[in-house]
């Protein structure tokens, strides 16, 4: 089974545009340290246009966490500008980018959504 | 909190709370400090001289980001003898820095030990009025050569304060000294800088260097003068109107924000200085306020809240796809998820007023860019309304918090606990719908609908939702009317039945456009008739309901930006007078205020207490009221943007003599409108 993580990034490639990026361009990497290891996800963000490689390249804005906790993120189990706030994912140049992806992260998996008393056809 | 005898300056969203003698010592019930990042970084800061407290001759609140403090040693009895004198000067702007001037007024050379405890709880905003007796990480402090690092570690979780001196001084973990040797007539001079930060592990401040404007004292002083430069002038025959005016104007240029994630650009915060903060009612309100005055606070403020726009259903945060946030904190609670405000999403108003916000900027400024740009935002919040606002399923907007531990119950404006009850004062159960945000939703979608037309391209959308407001209106006429009473139930409870209590919603519900025409009057003439109106303004749950107070919150008080949307309401529906009567008494009873207007006042008749008693509160200024004055000229003067543009229509009070705001901006680039007062108030009393 592939991990949450890969499966974030590759549908975000899948998907080649996301309507939550339509204004955002920049670049923006993901460097997740575990130990000496670093694995890197680059985002090549163009108007919504999204590209996704593993490259190591200069970006405007470097997110820096670990595998783990970027695991959780990708579930939706942690959330990603209350793991800002606590610096247990550290931004490095524009801050914007990744308020701005952080939104791609989904919700918890148990939440549940307003409750409609009585239900209706949705439109 | 907001004690008289406390003395606040501030920047962006640091800021210094002390005693008048410049002191810091910080108690539950006088949450004094220094704060920033909603974090506070310093909790004592106590100043001596030869171990003895300094006593206050004076102080001047230069600007609302300095303020300086004439000491002389010992108390108040025998201070008259004193041959020293201790000037604190300071200002926050980025740091907090302090000079220290001490004068030697003695024929004789003195020898003094001067000293400063430091030293900070790095309690959370939220934490201040509480005893924190077990914070979850370590607090710590480090005393270098030639500085004092106090900090806080929480897991990643780094806050730090750290001071400095350009005279060397000895430091210890309670603070730093000087020994100082002063001639007759010399004098010393120190300058402390504190340094808050919030480092993360790579050695990143969270705030990146980030600044609402420039960080230094003159580049705020220039920044202020250019605020003031850029807006409209008003000129009053009463110089009363005018120098409110300019008082608020200043109150906003504090009130300005800039949000981490915005590269420097500012929004209103919500209130000074426990809410300098992202709110999106807040903001939004304050926007719509200030319009003709300070139109660039819109652009920014429907940016900032588009770009953190709900994406999700997270029943911590109450967040749902499309949704307006209502609060964004940065501090520990916020951090570790023991407050949901990272960012909170529990408004059920943010969300059309953002819709509302939009439509009228467009109307001011002809942005129509803007539009363009937020059209995706828009539909998602006028989806929001349709699919995850209306939990009944019956077309109205409904909420019912699913945070049921730290979120909020009531999510309008009226955010107490108490505020909606049926008129035995019993409390309806959830989830509720208010009315004033029913009128909201149907002014979103006339104003999309408009939006959709001119420049969506999208004429079919625009005819849906007109049909949708239609409907929403027609529907809302008949379910809310309380028939027995002649005006709109405050609200609808779970099994449709009316919350039955008169209030000031009333009035944006005129505002929306959502009444019907033939009922206009009837609402009008309730809202300055005896129950809702105290000659000052409008009360915000009228005399006679059972949980009526005229200092209960939201049950009797009056808050002038409550009053200020209902006199735009008023005149949308042809009630000159009546917002007049209403624009003169909240005006009024700003002088009592210096200009400045509190969140809130009581509901005491005016002949009774003869002036407005203020409701104790935390803010001060606060946003809205600061915004008051401003949409209150507006009304007066009948500024109407109108086919590219600016109509000027009046309706002043007698007294209110001649008024003129020059150099309006908007599409049209700058006008001018004069008034002159004709209307006779008193008439309208009988």
């Amino acid at each position: 089974m592939v991990d949450a993580t890969t499966r974030f990034f590759e549908d975000l490639d899948r998907r080649g545009f996301e309507p939550l990026l339509a204004k955002t361009s920049g670049t923006l990497r993901f460097d997740l340290h575990e130990g000496a290891q670093t694995t890197h996800w680059l985002l090549e963000i163009d108007r919504g246009r999204v590209q996704v490689s593993r490259q190591d390249r200069e970006a405007d804005a470097v997110v820096g966490t670990s595998p783990g906790l970027f695991e959780e993120l990708a579930a939706g189990r942690e959330h990603g500008l209350a793991s800002l706030l606590r610096g247990d994912m550290t931004v490095m140049g524009d801050a914007r980018l990744v308020v701005q992806a952080e939104r791609l992260f989904p919700g918890r998996p148990a939440a549940r959504g307003p409750r409609r008393l009585f239900q209706r056809e949705v439109r | 909190m907001a004690q008289s005898n406390t003395i606040r300056i501030l920047d962006g969203n640091t800021f210094v709370v002390s005693e008048d003698t410049g002191d810091i010592e910080a108690t539950p019930s006088e949450p004094t400090g220094l704060f920033s990042l909603d974090t506070r970084f310093l909790s004592r800061w106590v100043l001596t001289v030869n171990r003895e407290r300094l006593n206050a001759l004076s102080f001047d609140d230069l600007q609302y980001h300095e303020a300086r403090f004439f000491l002389v040693p010992g108390m108040a009895t025998h201070y008259v003898d004193a041959k020293l004198s201790i000037i604190r000067q300071r200002s926050v702007g980025g740091s907090f820095r302090e000079q220290l001037t001490i004068l030697n007024h003695d024929e004789k050379a003195v020898d003094l030990e001067i000293r400063m405890d430091v030293a900070s709880d790095f309690a959370d905003l939220f934490q201040v009025k509480d005893e924190i007796l077990n914070k979850k990480g370590e607090i710590y402090s480090e005393v270098e050569p030639d500085r004092l690092r106090l900090g806080y570690r929480r897991g990643n979780f780094k806050r730090e304060t750290v001071i400095s001196s350009s005279k060397p001084a000895r430091y210890d973990s309670d603070g730093f000294a000087y020994t100082v040797h002063l001639e007759p007539n010399e004098q010393w001079n120190a300058d402390i800088d504190v340094e808050t930060s919030a480092v993360g592990p790579g050695g990143r401040d969270l705030r990146m260097g980030l600044r609402s404007h420039g960080t230094e004292r003159l580049a705020l002083q220039h920044d202020l003068e250019e605020w003031i430069a850029k807006a409209p002038k008003v000129n009053s025959e009463h110089g009363r109107l005018a120098s409110t005016y300019r008082r608020s104007l200043i109150d906003l240029a504090a009130l300005r924000f800039s949000p981490l994630s915005l590269g420097g650009q500012t929004l209103p915060a919500a209130g000074l200085p426990w809410f300098m903060t992202m709110f999106g009612r807040d903001s939004i309100l304050t926007c719509l306020q200030v319009l003709p005055f300070a139109p660039d606070l819109s652009k920014t403020t429907l940016r900032i809240l588009a770009s953190l726009q709900g994406t999700r259903f997270d029943d911590f945060r109450d967040e749902d796809p499309g949704r307006i946030l209502h609060e964004m904190r940065y501090g520990e609670t916020a951090a570790f998820e023991e407050q949901p405000h990272s960012p909170y999403y529990g408004s059920v108003d943010a969300t059309p007023l953002f819709v509302v916000l939009l439509d009228e900027y467009e109307r001011w400024s002809g942005d129509a860019a803007l539009v363009r740009e937020l059209e995706r935002e828009c539909r998602a919040a006028l989806k929001w309304i349709d699919d995850y606002a209306d939990l009944m399923g019956n077309g109205y907007v409904w909420y019912e918090r699913r945070n049921t531990d730290t979120g909020l119950e009531n999510q309008c404006w009226k955010d107490s606990w108490d505020s909606i009850s049926y008129r035995d004062g019993r409390l309806p159960g959830f989830p509720r719908a208010t009315c004033e945000v029913q009128g909201y939703a149907y002014d979103a979608k006339m104003r999309a609908a408009r939006l959709a037309r001119e420049f969506w391209d999208d004429p079919a959308y625009g005819d849906q939702l007109e049909r949708e407001a239609a409907d929403l209106k027609e529907r809302f006429n008949r379910d809310w009317w309380v028939a027995d009473g002649e005006y709109y139930a405050l609200a609808l409870d779970a099994e449709g039945r009316q919350v039955d209590t008169l209030s000031s919603n009333i009035g944006h519900l005129l505002w929306s456009g959502i009444v019907d025409d033939e009922r206009a009057a009837k609402v009008a003439a309730h809202l300055v008739g005896p129950r809702l109106f105290s000659g000052w303004g409008v009360r915000t749950l009228a005399e006679g309901e059972a949980r009526y107070n005229p200092i209960g919150y939201h049950n009797g008080t009056i808050w002038p930006f409550d009053n200020s949307f209902i006199a735009w309401g008023l005149r949308r529906y042809g009630f000159g007078e009546e917002a007049a009567t209403i624009a003169n008494g909240i005006l009024d009873a700003a002088t009592y205020f210096n200009g400045r207007l509190p969140e809130a006042f009581g509901g005491y008749p005016r002949d009774l207490t003869k002036f407005p008693v203020e409701y104790p509160t935390a803010c001060s200024p606060q946003a809205w009221s600061t915004g008051t004055p401003l949409l209150l000229i507006r009304t007066m003067l009948g500024l109407e943007p109108h086919e590219g543009h600016l109509a000027v229509d009046p309706r002043l009070p007698i007294g209110m003599g001649r008024i003129e705001v020059l150099d309006i901006p908007g599409r049209w680039g700058r006008v001018d409108a004069f008034a002159r007062g004709r209307l006779d108030l008193n008439k309208l009393a009988d």
